[in-house]
């Protein structure tokens, strides 16, 4: 994975870790190093995903390697926290303080200048100044996330850490927060958030971790990992003046292995999608046809983790 | 930073069904001192007094309150997850546990010492070496407050079932064992309570299993024990993921 800027050391990092219980590996030997910009953590339930981010936040100790964040050694150092902010998976907060009070009380505990400021205004970038009076157990499930991610900004740590964000948060609350986040990425700040929901993490990422088992399945821009699959075809969509004619002339390529025509559209399987997106258009050409739309069709993040977990 | 913590805790602590079925446990020996009154003036209202404190308040009152709210304090938040709130925070550890054992042991204080001083003054009445019988309680069950509820918020970190074992400690070895054998006093804090307040009224009629040096001694051992072990397990407190 990328890292920090040059010289500087990574946001994350994590060498050589693994962590166990009893008999259970739930990490297995995972190395990473993240910079600024936002990392999606992408694995099923029980891959190890939280058990990577509660690393990195501090609260587990690896059974071996090292995590760091930002240099400084993640596990029993409290003075990290200045830098770091936590949205726990766990729904749990406390339910007897208002949404003001609940942010207002993790600024304190941080010491911050000027804690109501500082509470008010992460209040107001995840919109919740509406509810900020209401007690905390009165909310809704989205709104505790959303509490929870205030809580987590209130002292504008470099580094973010977020279990399942968007649970429980509408479609509206979510495009909210991804461009919080995205915002948040932009203006240089490490996200790492955990997601078992491909299209989140497809919509928000600019990098994927996948985590299968304990292990880290892959790690990189999600579709440059699935061109480096050259073992599985990749399917393009295509429209064209005459997809008939084009068939003919691209089934003669040796970079496409299959076509198929069915219901007014052109499917092509490729197995090598550096030759065939460099060539089609030549083939087209040479055809004497007009290429209206070339859609890669099995690029999504779904596709590409199906497959990293069957392997 | 330690203000919003305790006051936090409090709210929590106070929030709760249990703080008025701890107010009605604390109450007791002060409704029983009335009743006593109803009836009558006792013969020896010094003794008595000595008996309802030391019976209901020392054996009775003060541990149970002292568990509830000093096993609630971090131990709630550590099993139901809010805790992460805090761990996540730089903070020292001690500082949460020293936050935690202040307001359990503040909450405590606050609800059985005025309650004992009450039961005792309203049986021993205007007699001077009953005043001084009560004072000596009171300051006992002050320190025993603090004792009990720093050994219950340091067994909430250590265990996730502190409560029970609370029980156990306060009910079998305190108030079985350790009057069945002498040598279990030396870890009972009930016995250094009493051994204090003895101390304090050598005249009445305390019987303490314990002298006071030991008694002083292992309160100290107790209370920095207790503290150092918990702000050490929660400095290496592990939050599992719900994977």
């Amino acid at each position: 994975m990328t890292a920090g800027d040059r010289g500087a050391p990574a946001a994350i990092e994590l060498l050589h870790v693994s962590r166990w219980y009893g008999n259970v590996v739930a990490v297995n030997d995972i190395s990473i190093s993240l910079g600024p910009g936002v990392t999606g953590l992408l694995g099923p339930n029980g891959a190890g995903k939280s058990t990577v981010l509660h690393m990195a936040a501090g609260l587990l100790r690896p059974s071996a390697g090292t995590v760091s964040v930002l240099g400084q050694p993640a596990w029993r150092n409290p003075e990290g926290y200045r830098r770091v902010g936590l949205v726990p998976e766990r729904e749990s907060v406390h339910a007897y303080l208002s949404g003001r009070e609940f942010v207002e009380f993790n600024a304190r505990l941080h010491q911050l200048p000027d804690p109501r400021s500082a509470a008010l205004r992460a209040i107001d970038q995840v919109d919740m100044a509406e509810s900020q009076d209401r007690l905390v157990g009165t909310y809704s499930k989205g709104m505790r996330q959303r509490i929870k991610v205030a809580a987590a900004l209130v002292h504008e740590p470099p580094v973010l850490l977020l279990d399942e964000p968007f649970n429980g948060m509408d479609p509206r609350q979510r495009l909210h927060m991804m461009e919080l986040l995205g915002a948040m990425a932009a203006a240089g700040r490490t996200v790492l958030f955990s997601s078992h929901i491909l299209e989140e993490v497809e919509r928000l990422a600019q990098s994927v971790l996948v985590i299968f088992a304990g292990r880290l399945a892959a790690s990189g821009d999600f579709r440059q990992i699935r061109r480096l699959m050259t073992d599985r075809p990749h399917t393009f969509r295509i429209r064209s003046s005459d997809d008939r004619h084009l068939a003919a002339a691209l089934v003669a390529d040796p970079s496409v292995f299959g076509v198929e025509l069915a219901d007014g559209t052109l499917e092509v399987r490729s197995s090598d999608y550096a030759a065939f997106t460099r060539g089609v258009a030549r083939i087209a050409r040479g055809a004497g046809v007009s290429l209206y739309e070339v859609r890669p069709t099995d690029e999504s993040l779904e596709s590409v983790f199906a497959y990293l977990v069957r392997r | 930073m330690m203000r919003v913590l305790v006051a936090v805790t409090l709210r929590g602590l106070l929030n709760r069904r249990r703080s008025l079925l701890m107010l009605l446990l604390a109450a007791s020996p002060v409704l029983i001192a009335l009743l006593i009154r109803v009836m009558g003036r006792p013969a020896d209202p010094e003794r008595l007094a000595a008996e309802v404190l030391d019976g209901l308040v020392v054996r009775t009152v003060l541990p149970l309150v002292a568990l509830v709210f000093g096993t609630a304090a971090l131990g709630s938040e550590l099993e139901d997850g809010t805790a992460v709130y805090l761990l996540v925070k730089p903070i020292h550890r001690w500082r949460i546990v020293a936050a935690k054992l202040l307001a359990a042991g503040g909450l405590t204080i606050v609800l059985v010492v005025p309650a004992a001083l009450l039961a005792g003054f309203l049986i021993v009445g205007d007699q001077g070496g009953g005043m001084q019988l009560v004072a000596a309680y009171g300051i006992a069950t002050t320190i025993g407050a603090l004792l009990y509820a720093t050994m219950f918020v340091a067994l909430s970190v250590v265990t996730g079932r502190a409560l029970v074992v609370g029980l156990v400690y306060t009910l079998i070895w305190e108030g079985v064992l350790a009057g069945l054998f002498a040598g279990t006093r030396v870890l009972s804090v009930r016995e250094y309570v009493v051994a204090i307040a003895a101390a304090i009224d050598p005249e009445a009629s305390i019987r303490a299993g314990l002298d006071l040096a030991t008694a002083a001694v292992m309160t100290v051992l107790v209370l920095v024990g207790a503290f150092a072990i918990a702000s050490e397990r929660l400095s290496a407190y592990e939050v599992r993921s719900t994977e």
